[in-house]
């Protein structure tokens, strides 16, 4: 019975509440709140699952003695004592399954260290090449705003190459790369947006939040709270980049960036030429910001939300807890 | 300048603006007018970018000349595209500050922001 309701619970979390946070945060507005309420979604939907998982264990393991006494009697009569019929009927499936399932998880843990571990490795080789290639991003500080190309966590480097862009590269340390194309098309104050809007990616670790929603949907296709999670994680650390750079170096410096960086590619990029609408949406909700009263009616409908989901969770994981273990 | 890094990026650098292969004592002598430094340091850090592929070699008498596998450019262009079309699992890590637009959303975009500024003053 309470295996029941704790499995409606997390299907409900797993398949409504994203419907519900896709609503709150399509606009982007408190971005970093819809960016947690999203992360706990994910959390608490595998929080609540494990313990249904628990608790239906539990359940199937307390009622399994009775039936295997009886199978036991059956078939072998009055020999049946309770040592033969427990481990003959019960623990010998029971070690199985149970060794069947931490396999099962085994393998699917050491795939992902694996897909990781490639990943990184690809990144610290890709950060190496940036770092040695490129050119030192030399330290400005002349007419009032300073604009550096040192920060705490490495260094920012350029890069030959006509087309703008510019991007983030994890690891100790960290890259900011730059290319020759994009120094060319932004003034200090734009360039100061761009360093500000990656630095917030390093500094919130957002490459990790990316990564790991990704790594749960592939382990969990068709639950949409997972299969959604990647690209609305994405997304809200964009945002959350953006109002970052804009408290740095103000709105219309980071819209500008926006601008020049996203139109200024010269180069024909015909694989990438599918406008997602992306980069617009970011520039709509710079230059039309919410209402106070709007972001703050959102960030409360967030807040509310986490506030639900963790403490319904914990709850479940309480009382589940003990009562799976208690029952096997 | 600081770090081990860093070396390797002014070595490799000196060896691009190089048009012929270098030896280590060529260098060191360049380096030693801007930084105090070790001819051993040079030496260790060509050595070190040679074990990694950045740097060929090969005797000319009792010293080693060095010339760059590949040049600047290729070595840019190469990270370009492992940037922006790698996709797989470098696209898992690098955070690119915008996706690169079609002439459309462009477009659009010009058009939304001149009315917006021009509409509201800030």
């Amino acid at each position: 019975m309470s295996a029941a309701l704790v499995f409606g619970y997390t299907l409900a979390v797993a398949w409504l509440v994203p419907v519900l946070l896709s609503r709150l945060t399509r606009h982007g507005v408190s971005a970093r709140l819809g960016l947690g309420a999203w992360l706990t979604a994910m959390a608490s939907v595998l929080a609540s699952a494990a313990a249904a998982v628990a608790l239906l264990a539990g359940a199937a393991i307390a009622g399994l003695p009775r039936l295997a006494e009886a199978v036991c009697r059956s078939v072998a009569g009055r020999a049946c004592t309770p040592v033969v019929y427990r481990s003959a009927v019960f623990e010998v499936p029971l070690g199985v399954a149970a060794i069947a399932a931490m396999l099962t998880a085994a393998v699917l843990a050491w795939r992902y260290g694996r897909a990781m571990q490639r990943a990184g490795r690809r990144t610290r080789a890709h950060a190496e090449a940036a770092r040695i290639t490129g050119r030192r991003l030399p330290v400005d500080g002349s007419a009032g705003r300073t604009v550096t190309g040192e920060w705490g966590g490495g260094a920012t480097v350029v890069l030959d190459a006509p087309q703008p862009a510019a991007y983030c590269v994890p690891g100790r340390p960290a890259a900011i790369v730059l290319t020759s194309g994009a120094l060319a098309v932004l003034d200090r104050d734009q360039l100061g947006a761009v360093l500000a809007h990656e630095r917030a990616h390093l500094a919130g670790r957002h490459h990790l939040l990316i990564s790991l929603s990704r790594g749960l949907a592939a382990s969990f296709p068709g639950v949409p709270v997972f299969t959604r999670g990647p690209a609305e994680v994405a997304r809200l650390a964009e945002l959350c980049a953006d109002d970052a750079a804009a408290r740095r170096t103000g709105r219309p410096a980071l819209v500008a960036a926006l601008l020049a960086m996203g139109t200024g590619a010269a180069v024909p990029a015909p694989a990438l030429a599918v406008t997602s609408g992306a980069v617009s949406a970011r520039v709509h909700r710079l230059i039309d910001p919410p209402r106070r009263g709007r972001h703050a009616r959102y960030g409360l409908a967030l807040a509310a939300v986490m506030l639900l989901l963790t403490s319904v969770s914990g709850l479940v994981i309480a009382f589940a807890g003990p009562l799976a273990a208690g029952l096997g | 300048m600081r770090g081990f890094g860093d070396l390797e990026s002014v070595i490799m650098h000196m060896v691009w603006d190089h048009a012929c292969p270098v030896t280590v004592r060529e260098l060191f002598d360049e380096l030693r007018h801007e930084r105090p430094i070790a001819y051993t340091t040079v030496m260790s850090t060509m050595d070190n970018l040679h074990r990694k592929g950045w740097l060929a070699r090969e005797k000319d008498g009792k010293a080693y000349r060095y010339t760059a596998t590949a040049s600047r450019e290729e070595y840019s262009a190469r990270l370009m595209r492992e940037a922006l079309d790698g996709g797989g699992d470098t696209e898992a890590v690098l955070s690119h500050f915008v996706a690169q637009m079609g002439g459309a959303e462009s477009e659009v975009l010009r058009t939304v922001v001149s009315r917006l500024t021009r509409g509201r003053p800030r």
